[in-house]
Order: C-alpha cells, then structure tokens, then sequence
C-alpha cells in the first residue's frame, strides 16, 4: 500500500504526553501503511526531541504546546517540530559545549540527540518568529511490513 | 511498564514488560537502586516483553552497571528484542555491557 497521509497534533509540556506521541504516531501509520519498525525509530526520536525540549526549553516554566506535523509521501516521510522554548538548535548541537551537547552531558542528555541523528536521514533547524523549527526527514522502506500486517 | 523481581540464589531477576522510557524510566531506576543498596550483587534484566526503549532507559541500565562495577558485581542483559538491540547498538552501549541471547546463558554467567 502506498505511504501518504498527513497528521497534525500538539502535546502539552507534560512526560505523561509520551503517551499520547506514540497514540498520534500508530494512528498515523495505521492511516499510511507505514512499516511499524519506521514508526518505532520515528516514535524514539520524536520522544527524544520531545523530552530534551521539555528539559531544556522552558526554564521559566508555565504551559506551553510543543507541534508536531507528519507528512507521509510514497517514500519519503517528513515530520516538523515546532516549540515556543529557548533557542536551540540540536543540529549543530554536536560542536556545542553547553548542556544538553556539553562533553559531561553527551552521556545523558546528549545521548538522546546521537539516537536521533542516527535515525532520522535528514535534519535541519531554524528559528523563526521566537520558536524552534526542526524539519526531520526519514525514508521509508517499502519492504518492511506495515504496522497493520505486522499485528 | 511492568517490573517483575525474583531471587536466582544471590541474584536477581528482573522481567521488563511495555515501554521503557521517560515516563517509566524512573520507577525502574527505583527498584534497581534498591537492589543494590540492599546488597544485590549479580542482576539479570531479562528484555523479552520490553517493546519500547528510549534513552531514559538506556541511562538506568548504565548507571545500574557503573554501580554494580563498584560493588565487584555484574550486570547481565537477555533476550532483546530486535528493535531494542537496534537501539542498544546505535547508542554504542552493546560493547559496554553484556547481552545475552537467552535467559539461560545469562544465569549461567552469573
């Protein structure tokens, strides 16, 4: 089946919405004939991006909502995330020396951003209108079972 | 996520079911820090029903292994599912910290 469909949500900057990023995520690759190991490796990462910005993003605290758009094509799937946090830029965090990239922390938090370099194909950040726009690409492969053959 | 816990002579073994990840991460950190504290020196995590880990998870199982190596003990890893050890091997963690195929090798190890 071919991979096209488009989802949009928003999570609150809340842990327990990790929950609800995976429920976004299946209901998507249900829709699009996603393989469910491409939904697994998008699911780690977005969990981490999601988790690093709720670490790092919001020192002041209060509610803020962290957007998340996918959209599916025949091969390609590209996801963009979107939060009103303090700048950061996690592709060219690697160069960078404060936390979460800084030497101590590549252990810990910096582990999350090498997972997500690792399974994304493509990544690339701007700053636009005082939020963090990350634009993540990963191809998806045709022979592995959709999540809904998979069971 | 599920955590169950069972003596194996002077270890001790612990079943992972669900989703390791921030959310859950902590209550496992919890249980293994306690283990140890109480004098468990040998621990097998058995990963068989674990279907989700994320680097939360990962910092638990490493951060169990650093304080293990301090108390002259070991930790063991089993039975990952595909997924699991693809996650393992990208974090580079598969050369740090032993991984098992099956529950039985690893009770032998110990």
């Amino acid at each position: 089946m071919k991979a096209v469909g488009r989802h949009f949500f928003e999570l609150k900057n809340d842990i327990r919405e990790l929950a609800a990023l995976s429920r976004h995520l299946e209901t998507l690759a249900d829709r699009a004939g996603i393989p469910g190991r491409t939904m697994l490796e998008v699911n780690l990462a977005l969990d981490e991006l999601f988790t690093n910005i709720l670490s790092y993003g919001f020192p002041q605290g209060g509610e803020h909502r962290i957007r998340f758009l996918l959209d599916a094509g025949p091969e390609m799937l590209t996801i963009v995330v979107e939060d009103d946090g303090v700048p950061f830029d996690p592709v060219s965090c690697a160069a960078a020396t404060t936390p979460p990239c800084g030497l101590e922390e590549r252990r810990v938090g910096g582990l999350g951003l090498h997972l997500v370099r690792k399974l994304v194909d493509d990544m690339s950040y701007r700053r636009t209108a005082g939020r963090n726009v990350l634009t993540l690409r990963k191809r998806i492969d045709p022979q592995e079972p959709t999540a809904r053959e998979a069971g | 996520m599920e955590i169950t816990e069972e003596p194996r002579g002077n270890a001790k073994l612990f079943r992972l079911q669900g989703r390791l990840d921030s959310n859950t991460s902590p209550a496992l950190e919890e249980r293994l820090v306690q283990a140890v504290t109480n004098g468990t020196r040998s621990v097998v995590i058995d990963f068989k029903h674990l279907d989700y880990i994320s680097s939360a998870g990962l910092r638990v199982i490493l951060k169990t292994a650093k304080a293990l190596k301090r108390e002259n003990g070991k930790l063991l890893l089993c039975c990952m599912q595909d997924y699991v050890k693809e996650v393992f091997e990208i974090a580079g963690f598969d050369s740090l910290l032993p991984i098992l195929a099956s529950r039985e090798e690893a009770l032998r190890q110990l």
